[in-house]
């Protein structure tokens, strides 16, 4: 029904459209161009079967922290496509990649306290847990839950052979950010 | 720097740079100021107090005191380098270049002028000065891994990309065999990923394979490994190996649609156009039925089936696809099997098994041919599947009574209304469907999917002021214009803009369309820090991806609707000027004095007060500054509803800057070179006309548009007088060699071209309506004639089930404009409105039986808004409580 790619360059218009469209937090295109070109592999797209993009998620990796970690930008699915799994796929995505490539131990998001809906995805299907409050996270004064999931120990499935250098490439070399 | 100071002032000339550094404008400016007191006219001191003005917004002050540093001395690469600073701040890339040069001129090998110059290059794609530039740095600084990269990265932008793994070549010569270090892995298998996309790009694709191989385990990104691995075996032809590795890249992600299509190739069994024998059909299913038995979550796996099968296998497997998705309620079904409505016959098939199961479920509760009950909302869905299909096939009627009945089973479900509201749109009744809009949006006011949707329907319905209302509700500092603009927010910039265009609002339309204009700037702005980011980073496939997207940005969609809108609303501006300042004061002068004393002193008022407004605003503004410390605060737009647009000297000129851009990046669209054609006509300049005529014919001579400017560009060139001066003649000359070469002409005169374009087009609604223009433009006493032409046009059914009609509201609408303001006759178009009437019952805009604004508002044919808004929609306080209910 939905596929689930890689985003390229050429999504990050409809990504924004798409995140204008329906999340209350959005943001100037430079800031997905930052995402895209510090760590293209966690971008991931929900396109329908007619090319439009559906729902996407936006993440990165923390790297002035001592503890690698990712963090989960934005994730976002259309009111019409949801119930197919879509916001699931698309974290289960960014996820792999983060521990995969750049050996992240655990992945944060905040959560407005008042959407329950993504707060029982998170803690539910995805097996987030609340590590904090941020009391005013939000513009409008709403307090976020600070969630968190550990990543490492739990090896994806990957059903081939050869590849032992299965460690991450580091992703704290500590670059400035291009904001 | 600063050499030529005492020890006491070249400390104090450090502290400037380093402040301007820090950003500690303050301490730089005083340190300047102690300078200058000595030596008022030292020349570097001078340029950067200029420099440090700029930071603090004092532009005017900041270009003199550089521009006077500059002219003190001359000789001071400081002075130039800071002026190139100066330049690029203001995004003046060109200035700033000829400065750097200069500068360099001075002091050759200074790396940090070398390293802005070549920002700049890469910038503004001067490609072979900035390998030049690149060159020079990589020479200087060998030892710097990132001049190495930039070296190779400015060659292959420069088209050069056997000249770039060379060099990358060369840079891992120059490494330890250890390398790279556990903090540095993840940037080098980027490089090396790079190094063998360009093996790719020269078609070394064998070499490429070797390399990733040799490479494998320097490489940390093992999913665009793979990914690459499968390509390049696809490339030479090793389909064996690549379905193997399709197969392990679908148990990763197996609702990828790529590594279906992949892995389709491998085994042959791919077309293009999705045209299979029955054997290979065979094979696909067979194929398929194994992929779905592996992996069962994936949901392509179920879909891609119902693109190849036909008939019974087609119904049958659309059958197991469709039954637990309407168990489970998942509203998008419809939008996901709309694509098979363009096979033929498939759509007939869905409608039968749709209405089949809804009959089933109506009678025995459950899916026909079992016995287990199904839960209410399967029929639920099941309406709502059906209203979708209905309207999807123009049969709004039907649509509407189906989505009416599962809105009576089920009150609750939002995605009813909003679709319902759909309906309505498709069937001209934009009033209506904004209102059920809200509706839906009233049900959910914390989900922005229905407020965005309900802006939009107000939008479309020439409600504007009300869909800023709306959308405000989810902006967040209450400021929605600014914030929305802010956060480029272009669908609805737009859509606000094609409704002041429609509604005449021109200024304001333009305010919206230049805005969407001014975040493509802003955007191809934005890549400018990721020059040496992503050097730096090494993301040099994602970087090169970005510049080669920057470069056709303009092409977007968003992009050329903006475009599109604003030369619309220069094109009306010419042609209809806004009451210029004389004609205001023709009007004053119709006034008795004492009233023209009184209105004056108004007006004078209201100037005053709008600047004190302003002053205050902008010193908000300001001290918003001092007290947050940042300094992106926005100052007040002087023009926000586009006042000052409107009051262009030369519409046409500024239609002309974006035409460029249309021409330069959407040359294959129609609608680019119908623009050039009217803008040039008005302009009297005949070849360019031309130009855009003949692309008009390549691109489809068989269009009514096309046509038109045909007709109306040789009726226009016929009537000039005789060439006179030398240029005239040559145009003469030019038409003459030219007309010959449109085969239409071919011998003929325009009125037979235009008797042969409507045989070719007989039974079409909008190729007669324009011949009928255009025997009214060449013959103005057959009018009668061509508006008959109009009238017995045939609406021929085109359906199989005898009930949809072949003519298009929108070309009715346009059709009926043409009567009106073209052939001037009320009349003709009145009976042709009642007509339209009875084939669009839900149509606002010609009043059909069913339309909303019928009862109760007679005087909406007298609104010029196309859409048919009523002007002022009594307000049903659902915005009103909307707004109050998220405050809580």
């Amino acid at each position: 029904m939905v596929c689930i790619r890689k985003a390229t360059i050429d999504d990050l218009l409809a990504m924004q459209a798409c995140n204008l469209f329906c999340l209350p937090e959005n943001y100037q295109m430079k800031y997905y161009f930052y995402h895209i070109l510090s760590w293209p592999q966690l971008l991931y797209v929900a396109e329908d079967y007619g090319g439009k993009i559906v729902g996407y998620v936006l993440a990165k990796m923390e790297e002035e922290t001592t503890e690698c970690h990712g963090h989960i930008t934005s994730l976002a699915v259309l009111r019409t496509h949801r119930k197919l799994g879509l916001a699931t796929k698309l974290m289960a995505a960014a996820q792999n990649a983060m521990e995969q490539v750049f050996g992240a131990e655990y992945v944060s998001l905040h959560v407005r306290k008042s959407n329950r809906a993504a707060f029982n995805l998170y803690t539910e299907t995805l097996g987030y847990k609340i590590h904090d409050m941020e009391a005013k996270y939000y513009a409008d004064g709403e307090d976020a839950y600070d969630m968190r999931k550990e990543l490492k120990g739990k090896t994806l499935h990957q059903h081939h052979h050869h590849h032992h250098h299965h460690h991450g490439g580091g992703c704290c070399s500590g670059d400035a950010k291009a904001e | 720097m600063g050499a030529s100071l005492p020890p006491k002032e070249a400390n104090l000339f450090k502290l400037i740079v380093k402040s301007y550094e820090t950003k500690q404008y303050k301490k730089g400016l005083k340190a300047a100021d102690a300078i200058l007191k000595k030596f008022p006219d030292h020349g570097e001191t001078l340029s950067m107090k200029g420099l440090t003005l700029n930071c603090m917004d004092r532009k005017s002050e900041a270009y003199e005191l550089v521009r006077l540093g500059l002219k003190n001395d001359l000789k001071s690469h400081v002075c130039w380098h800071v002026y190139g600073l100066l330049y690029r701040s203001d995004r003046e890339y060109r200035e700033a270049i000829k400065c750097y040069r200069n500068a360099l001129r001075i002091d050759p090998d200074n790396i940090e002028i070398l390293r802005d110059l070549s920002l700049l290059q890469a910038q503004m794609r001067d490609l072979s000065g900035f390998v030049e530039t690149r060159q020079q740095l990589l020479t200087l600084k060998p030892n710097h891994r990132m001049n190495w990269i930039g070296f190779a990265v400015s060659h292959h932008l420069n088209s050069n990309a056997s000249k770039a793994i060379d060099i990358l070549e060369a840079y891992e010569g120059t490494l330890e065999d250890d390398y790279p270090p556990d903090n540095e892995r993840c940037e080098h298998g980027e490089m090396l990923l790079y190094k063998i996309s360009l093996l790719e790009e020269c078609g070394l694709i064998e070499k490429a394979l070797q390399e990733l191989h040799k490479k494998e385990f320097k490489i940390v990104d093992k999913l665009s490994y793979k990914e690459e691995e499968v390509s390049l075996l696809v490339k030479l032809n090793r389909f064996e190996e690549g379905e193997k590795l399709y197969r392990v890249l679908l148990s990763m992600n197996p609702d990828n649609y790529k590594y279906y299509e992949g892995l389709q190739k491998c085994v042959g069994l791919h077309s293009k156009i999705g045209q299979y024998s029955s054997d290979e059909i065979d094979q696909l299913d067979t194929l398929y039925k194994s992929l779905a038995q592996q992996y069962t979550w994936s949901s392509a796996v179920k879909r891609i089936p119902l693109d190849f099968l036909e008939g019974v296998k087609f119904r049958d497997a659309a059958d197991n696809y469709v039954r637990p998705l309407l168990t489970k309620g998942v509203p998008s079904l419809f939008s996901d099997l709309s694509p098979l409505y363009n096979h033929p016959g498939k759509a007939d098939i869905l409608e039968k098994l749709l209405l089949d199961i809804e009959e089933s479920i109506k009678t025995t509760g459950g899916y026909p041919g079992r016995s287990e009950k199904e839960p209410p909302s399967t029929l639920m869905w099941t309406m709502f599947y059906l209203a979708q299909h209905y309207d999807r096939r123009g049969l709004y009627h039907i649509a509407l009574t189906k989505i009416d009945e599962a809105m009576q089973h089920t009150p609750t479900v939002i995605d009813l209304y909003s679709f319902k509201s759909k309906i309505l749109k498709h069937g001209g009744d934009f009033t209506a469907a904004a209102a059920l809009a809200d509706e839906a949006r009233c049900m959910d006011l914390a989900d922005r999917y229905v407020n965005s949707q309900c802006v939009k329907r107000m939008l479309q319905a020439d409600q504007v002021p009300l869909a800023e209302k709306t959308a405000v509700l989810f902006t967040k500092d209450g400021d929605q214009h600014n914030n929305l603009h802010d956060m480029q927010c272009m669908w609805y910039e737009l859509a606000s803009g094609e409704s002041y265009l429609r509604q005449g609002d021109l200024g304001r339309a333009l305010k919206k369309f230049l805005g969407v204009e001014k975040h493509y700037a802003d955007i191809t702005e934005d890549q400018f820090d990721f020059h040496s980011y992503c050097l730096r980073k090494m993301t040099l496939r994602a970087y090169i991806e970005m510049l080669r997207f920057q470069d056709r940005l303009h092409a977007h969609n968003y992009f050329r609707k903006a475009a599109v809108g604003a030369i619309r609303c220069y094109i009306k501006l010419y042609d209809s000027p806004s009451k210029s300042s004389t004609e205001e004061d023709d009007e004053l002068a119709k006034l008795p004095a004492s009233q023209k004393k009184k209105l004056r002193q108004k007006q004078r008022k209201a100037e005053a007060r709008a600047k004190k407004e302003a002053e205050v605003k902008s010193e908000e503004a300001v001290g918003g500054v001092s007290r947050s410390g940042k300094r992106n605060v926005k100052p007040v737009d002087p023009d926000p509803h586009g006042e000052k647009l409107l009051q262009t000297e030369d519409p046409l000129m500024e239609a002309g800057k974006y035409l460029k851009l249309l021409q330069k990046h959407s040359s294959d669209s129609l609608e680019t070179h119908l623009l050039s054609f009217e803008v040039n006509m008005r302009k009297q300049k005949i070849l360019l006309a031309l130009q855009a005529l003949k692309q008009l014919q390549r691109l489809d001579a068989g269009n009514p548009d096309s046509h038109r400017c045909l007709i109306r560009f040789f009726h226009k060139v016929a009537s000039r007088p005789a060439p006179v001066t030398d240029g005239e003649k040559l145009i003469s000359g030019v038409l003459e060699a030219e007309r010959p070469t449109f085969s239409q002409l071919h011998d003929k005169s325009l009125m037979e071209a235009n008797t042969i374009f409507l045989e070719q087009h007989k039974d079409s609604l909008m190729h007669r309506a324009a011949v009928a223009e255009m025997i009214y433009c060449l013959e103005p006493n057959k009018k009668g004639d061509a508006i008959k032409l109009i009238q017995d046009s045939p609406n021929n059914l085109v359906s199989s089930n005898g009930l949809v009609r072949e003519w298009k509201l929108k070309d009715c609408i346009a059709v009926h404009k043409t009567l009106e303001a073209i052939f001037n006759d009320h009349d003709a178009a009145s009976r042709w409105k009642v007509r339209c009437a009875d084939y669009f019952p839900y149509s606002t805009y010609f009043e059909g039986r069913h339309c909303s604004t019928l009862n109760g508002n007679s005087d909406s044919n007298h609104s010029h808004a196309e859409n048919g808004s009523i002007p002022f929609l009594p307000s049903n306080g659902k915005v009103e409580k909307g707004i109050k209910n998220l405050a809580i």
